[in-house]
């Protein structure tokens, strides 16, 4: 018997497979593409809606009539606006668009402040432009709050607590606000960290199962003196490699658009301190190498690399399930839950990006029964690799 | 030294080799001659241990190869059915690959390596990808990695299939001097002419047996022609001799 030890010939199948899979541009794409189009992307749609949100309060209040309303004119200034004066045919600019609204204050304004009387002021503006929604949203608030606050005063100087004047309190909780879109998008961040695993080495374990078959490459492989075992596990980690791989960028990307761009304003609450990172990796390791190794098994079975990417893509619903319990109604904190590979690491995942630190027992119990299961699916496709028709097609 | 006794293979209903044995011997060329579906892969997948014979039993240099297919597959080199090379790899990388997972290392590689590129005419594409490669340059890097760890059994099935002229000479030459180099070398092939001038032994095949056996003189006489092909269509039961008869006496292609 010639003197190749099991771990050198799975080291040389492992260096060969990784050559390949740099090489491959589809296998780079997939890596390096999703973390890119993910957190990367929302980031920078995130970021643009800030700053338009910003820009909608930067915007100059045209106002007609301005010297009639000096106190109002003073109020706004204090507020941080701008205040200029108004085109000289107010509804015909706002209809062509010269400006994105104008305030009319009524001559009467002294007068009617003075007499405690209600002062119509005229917000003209052209409801079918969608672009100056924002700005003209901005003036609005803050117009009604400057009536809040006169209302207050002429309150409390007749000796009337201005709570009195709200009975009832309404606070809009807007749905499809981008606010709310951005916090409950950052909610998918550890669904993301966990897809990761599955999209990272997706083209590798195909290609190394699937494709060598399909190319023709793996009967002469097979013909070398080294046990399946070895070949199968040196594929097998290189494609836990790329999952990693893709995990990492994922997380710096994460990083990057929490850092760089302006999503923190909506309110996203994701802690990303150091620690957290080595929990979230320590708790994807493991996944890493059961999905990678759920993906060769299943990619073994299939007859050809197509019929592989179907039963692939499927194969990333395994993620999902659990995720989206959690995200309808929590995943609970029992041991037994996080026993369960893929439960156990959206778990870890949730709490270290909640900013509390996952205790040792949820990283035993998750990883070690993730490790388990993946052992055992490497077991079952080297054991398929001694199978005739699985080596030399159906 | 190859031998196998006796094997029987089939695939469900379909019995694919049934009781086929032979003998390819050491600085020899054995044919392994038949008709396309006759068998000859299947056998050759028995010999080189990836398909399990259902009964019989097969060695090389001694080594029983059911029982430590491994230490056979360390001395045997195989151009097999499937020949598929990694487009993303270079040649030179696929024999390195193949001489590691051989056990070679180091220096003594790369020396094997370059010997072999030399010996093949294919410093050219040495350190191409292979990617957009002819047959003729596929086939070459095939037969480089399969013999990068100086088998001392070289099993080729249908080693000229799709080459061109050129491509099948050199292939002879490379058989021829492997022979001479004593190694045992056992090729299968569904081309008379291409048997009858490389083979010291030829075997028929058809239909799962061994219908024949013998030198190219030895076959002649058995079969009672004048030439070689029209004893290959006979013994192999492709045609009688009436119907041979019937048709104008074939000239074996030069």
């Amino acid at each position: 018997m010639i003197g190749l030890s099991w771990l050198r010939a799975m080291l040389v199948v492992w260096r060969k497979e990784l050559l390949d899979g740099v090489r491959d541009r589809r296998s780079l794409l997939s890596t390096l593409l999703y973390p890119l189009f993910g957190p990367l992307l929302s980031g920078l749609l995130f970021g643009f809606i800030a700053n338009q949100q910003r820009e909608a309060a930067d915007v100059a209040i045209p106002i007609a009539g301005a010297e009639h309303a000096p106190e109002l004119i003073e109020w706004l200034e204090v507020q941080g606006a701008t205040v200029v004066d108004a085109p000289a045919d107010p509804r015909a600019a706002v209809l062509a668009g010269e400006v994105p609204f104008v305030v009319a204050v009524p001559e009467q304004f002294g007068q009617r402040m003075a007499a405690g009387q209600p002062i119509e002021i005229q917000l003209i503006v052209d409801g079918s432009r969608n672009d100056n929604r924002a700005a003209v949203g901005h003036v609005e608030t803050q117009l009604a709050s400057y009536s809040r606050e006169l209302a207050s005063m002429r309150l409390l100087a007749r000796g009337i607590d201005p709570m009195v004047m709200t009975p009832v309190e309404v606070r809009q909780v807007e749905v499809a606000s981008e606010q709310q879109l951005a916090t409950s998008l950052f909610s998918f961040v550890p669904l993301f960290v966990l897809l990761a695993t599955f999209v990272g080495g997706m083209q590798m374990a195909i290609d190394t199962t699937a494709g060598e078959r399909e190319r023709g490459s793996l009967e002469p492989l097979l013909l070398n003196p080294v046990p399946r075992s070895a070949i199968v596990v040196g594929k097998w980690l290189a494609t836990v490699a790329f999952a990693l791989a893709c995990v990492l960028l994922t997380l710096v990307c994460c990083v990057v658009v929490l850092e760089y761009t302006p999503v923190r304003e909506f309110g996203v609450q994701l802690a990303l301190g150091p620690m957290v990172l080595v929990s979230v990796v320590l708790a994807t390791v493991p996944m890493a190498l059961l999905a990678s190794a759920l993906q060769m098994l299943v990619a073994s079975f299939a007859r050809s690399f197509k019929e592989a990417q179907t039963y692939i893509s499927l194969l990333m619903f395994v993620p999902m399930v659990p995720a989206m319990v959690s995200m309808m109604s929590g995943l609970g904190d029992s041991l037994a839950a996080a026993a369960i590979p893929v439960v156990g690491q959206q778990m870890l995942i949730e709490q270290a990006f909640g900013g509390e630190q996952p205790g040792p027992l949820g990283f035993v119990l998750a990883g070690g029964s993730a490790i388990v299961c993946a052992l055992a699916c490497v077991a079952v496709t080297a054991g398929l690799f001694r199978r005739e028709t699985i080596v030399f097609g159906r | 030294m190859i031998r196998a006794e006796h094997l029987h293979r089939s695939f469900g209903p379909l019995v694919a080799v049934e009781d086929v044995s032979l003998d390819a011997r050491d600085g020899q060329i054995t044919g392994l001659l038949g008709p396309n579906g006759a068998g000859k892969t299947t056998t050759l997948r028995m010999l080189y241990g990836l398909l399990r014979p259902d009964r019989g039993r097969v060695t090389i240099d001694g080594i029983e190869v059911g029982s430590d297919p491994r230490a056979a597959q360390a001395k045997i080199g195989v151009l097999p059915d499937a020949r598929g090379l990694y487009p993303r790899l270079t040649a030179r990388e696929h024999i390195r690959y193949f001489g590691q997972l051989h056990g070679l290392r180091g220096d003594e590689l790369e020396r094997r390596s370059a010997e072999l590129i030399t010996r093949l005419d294919m410093q050219a594409i040495a350190d191409r990808r292979t990617e957009g490669f002819s047959q003729g340059e596929r086939m070459k890097v095939a037969l480089a990695r399969a013999l990068v760890h100086q088998p001392n059994n070289v099993l080729l099935d249908e080693p000229t299939n799709g080459l061109d002229v050129m491509s099948t000479r050199a292939m002879r030459r490379l058989i021829r001097d492997l022979r001479s180099e004593g190694r045992c070398v056992l090729f299968s092939s569904h081309i008379m002419q291409e048997v009858s001038a490389l083979c010291d032994t030829i075997v028929i095949v058809a239909q799962g047996r061994v219908v024949a056996r013998g030198t190219s003189e030895e076959l002649l006489a058995q079969a009672g022609c004048r030439n070689l092909e029209d004893a290959f269509v006979l013994l192999s039961g492709v045609a009688s001799r009436e119907e041979l008869g019937g048709a104008p006496d074939l000239e074996a292609r030069p």
